[in-house]
């Protein structure tokens, strides 16, 4: 719901700014815009092809969309038409894909999107967020507002606790340490978690929250280049082809430990914290993996 | 623009012109190995009406004229003859169709074209990106115009927006069929099922809403009397079924339009063909 009230407020003071939705106002947060702006809000159906290439005329003539959906029909069901009207075109589109990830409540398999990273980080033109906190929101926010490239913002379907936010692409939650882990969204609250069982081990991690994720930053390849020792990469998404892939693209030369679903995993129904122990995120399994490393 | 198109009219009747664009056409085609014959000259006459008598494009407000969108767009060697024409650009472009460092792509690319609204090439995106136009241009008291070919209607989206903007009411966007009967391959040699591409494609437009008219694609007067029709038409979306002919002006190509759908022509063929 955060999306929605942070875009509504600044919608007050740009009058160009449209929001699209895909029939889940009252899901992802759009209503409150509806609520706001209601003359600058397209409800577009159950057609998410023809919303986010109607996103993409209204761009071209002046305005400046957000396209509203859940992130698996968004990324999936119209990926020719952010790959043709947004990415080729470098037309001014915002795509914000709520409920990503796996944690899907009973929704299930089909409204999981865990390679939604891998899709639209290798689409060119497309900058990717993934906040972790209302803060990070914000900033996030505040920064696709200011720059006229498309973006995808990823938001999970848990509500995003509250963290110490600073305004970057990057930072860290938890100072550098040899072993570091380095998260975005949801699995920096993960991240915490383990942090505290590691400490009944007497072991001390690091942590680096990214919230930009493509590109990744270059001061952020930079920072962990120079760190060295071990990276432990945990992420919402597929092993393959998210955000480990991406800093090892990017040049991160050392050692990444990738935590991700693995390839069993489709989304299920349950509630977060039974998916989080029954699969690859349990912060139990990564803190003993953790420890091994030691 | 304006000038041009006035010279263009005092200079050529449209039959003339059209049998020299069509021949441009073919010139392309062929200079580039082969290409899309029989859409490029099924359009052509829609798109030059269009652009003559209908488009109100002004270059001293630019950003205030009609957008157009060529959703079929493996057409496009027919819109690039046209713009050239226009003085877009200069019409010694043509003759790199296609080619590497072109400035005319295969299919529409608006980020190297001049006089290109969209992009276009994978079919079925345009009438929903006019739709979109349309909504953002209302207040310029501008009209979004989309080609679509008949084949092209087969794709989901393409109801998706007929929805859409019959929901809205949307008063400025106006899309033509190039109701040409063929698509690439389809169910042409096929025994048993219905080979047109979208059957009662009028009745289907009309069931979602639409305001339907219907001409014949290759007759200038009745496009422009249609399409002055449908610009007037501001109670909601209108679609105009323009009944074309695959290949239109080469017997050849009329005669196989599966082959010229996107084919070759070989030289001894071209030397019979040719108008010049």
């Amino acid at each position: 719901m955060h999306c929605g009230k942070i875009l509504s407020r600044i919608m007050d003071e740009d009058p160009d700014i449209y929001v699209l939705d895909g029939d889940l106002a009252d899901s992802n947060g759009a209503i409150l815009v509806h609520e706001r702006h209601p003359d600058r809000f397209i409800m577009s159906g159950i057609a998410e092809q023809c919303m986010v290439s109607v996103a993409a005329g209204l761009s071209n003539v002046g305005a400046k969309p957000w396209v509203f959906s859940f992130a698996a029909f968004l990324c999936y069901r119209a990926y020719d038409q952010i790959r043709i009207g947004v990415s080729q075109a470098c037309t001014n589109v915002k795509l914000v894909g709520s409920h990503a990830g796996g944690f899907t409540g009973r929704n299930g398999q089909t409204h999981a999107a865990v390679n939604d990273i891998a899709l639209m980080a290798s689409l060119p033109n497309i900058k990717v967020w993934s906040p972790a906190s209302p803060g990070n929101l914000q900033y996030a926010i505040q920064q696709m507002v200011k720059d006229p490239s498309p973006a995808y913002l990823r938001l999970p379907r848990e509500p995003l606790a509250d963290l110490p936010s600073q305004e970057k692409e990057w930072y860290w939650l938890q100072p550098p340490q040899a072993i570091n882990i380095l998260a975005t969204g949801i699995t920096v609250h993960i991240a915490l978690e383990i942090k505290v069982l590691l400490e009944k081990m007497n072991i001390v991690v690091g942590i680096i929250n990214v919230n930009k994720i493509a590109p990744i930053p270059e001061s952020l390849v930079a920072e962990v280049n120079k760190i060295g020792n071990h990276l432990v990469v945990i992420e919402d998404h597929y092993r393959v082809f998210g955000l480990a892939n991406l800093l090892s693209v990017a040049g991160v030369n050392c050692k990444i430990h990738s935590k991700g679903w693995g390839m069993e995993f489709f989304g299920e129904s349950g509630d977060y914290v039974d998916i989080l122990n029954a699969y690859d995120l349990n912060p139990s399994d990564i803190a003993r993996e953790i420890s091994n490393l030691i | 623009m304006v000038g041009i198109k006035e010279q263009l009219l005092k200079e050529q009747s449209l039959d003339e012109q059209l049998t020299e664009i069509r021949e441009q056409i073919v010139d392309a085609l062929i200079k580039s190995g082969g290409g899309h014959f029989g859409g490029s000259l099924s359009v052509v006459d829609i798109l030059w009406i269009l652009y003559m008598k209908i488009l109100r494009i002004d270059k001293d407000n630019y950003h205030l004229r009609d957008r157009f969108i060529l959703s079929k767009g493996h057409a496009c060697i027919a819109q690039y003859v046209i713009l050239a024409k226009l003085g877009y650009f200069d019409s010694s472009e043509l003759a790199n169709y296609g080619k590497y460092n072109s400035i005319l792509e295969g299919h529409p690319n608006m980020l190297k074209t001049p006089g290109i609204d969209f992009s276009s090439g994978s079919l079925g995106q345009g009438l929903s990106i006019a739709l979109g136009m349309s909504l953002g241009i209302k207040s310029f008291n501008a009209d979004a115009w989309v080609v679509m070919g008949d084949g092209e209607c087969q794709e989901g989206q393409v109801w998706e927006a007929a929805l859409l903007a019959s929901r809205q009411k949307i008063g400025n966007l106006k899309a033509i069929v190039d109701n040409n009967g063929y698509q690439e391959y389809g169910w042409f040699y096929d025994k048993n099922l219905c080979k047109i591409p979208v059957e009662r494609i009028d009745e289907k437009f009309q069931s979602f809403g639409w305001k339907v008219l219907t001409v014949d694609g290759h007759d200038y007067q009745a496009l422009e009397e249609t399409f002055k029709e449908a610009q007037s038409f501001t109670k909601g979306p209108c679609v105009v079924i323009a009944n074309t002919v695959k290949g239109k002006g080469y017997q050849l190509m009329e005669d196989d339009p599966i082959r010229f759908h996107c084919g070759e022509l070989s030289e001894s063929e071209y030397k019979k063909i040719s108008k010049k």
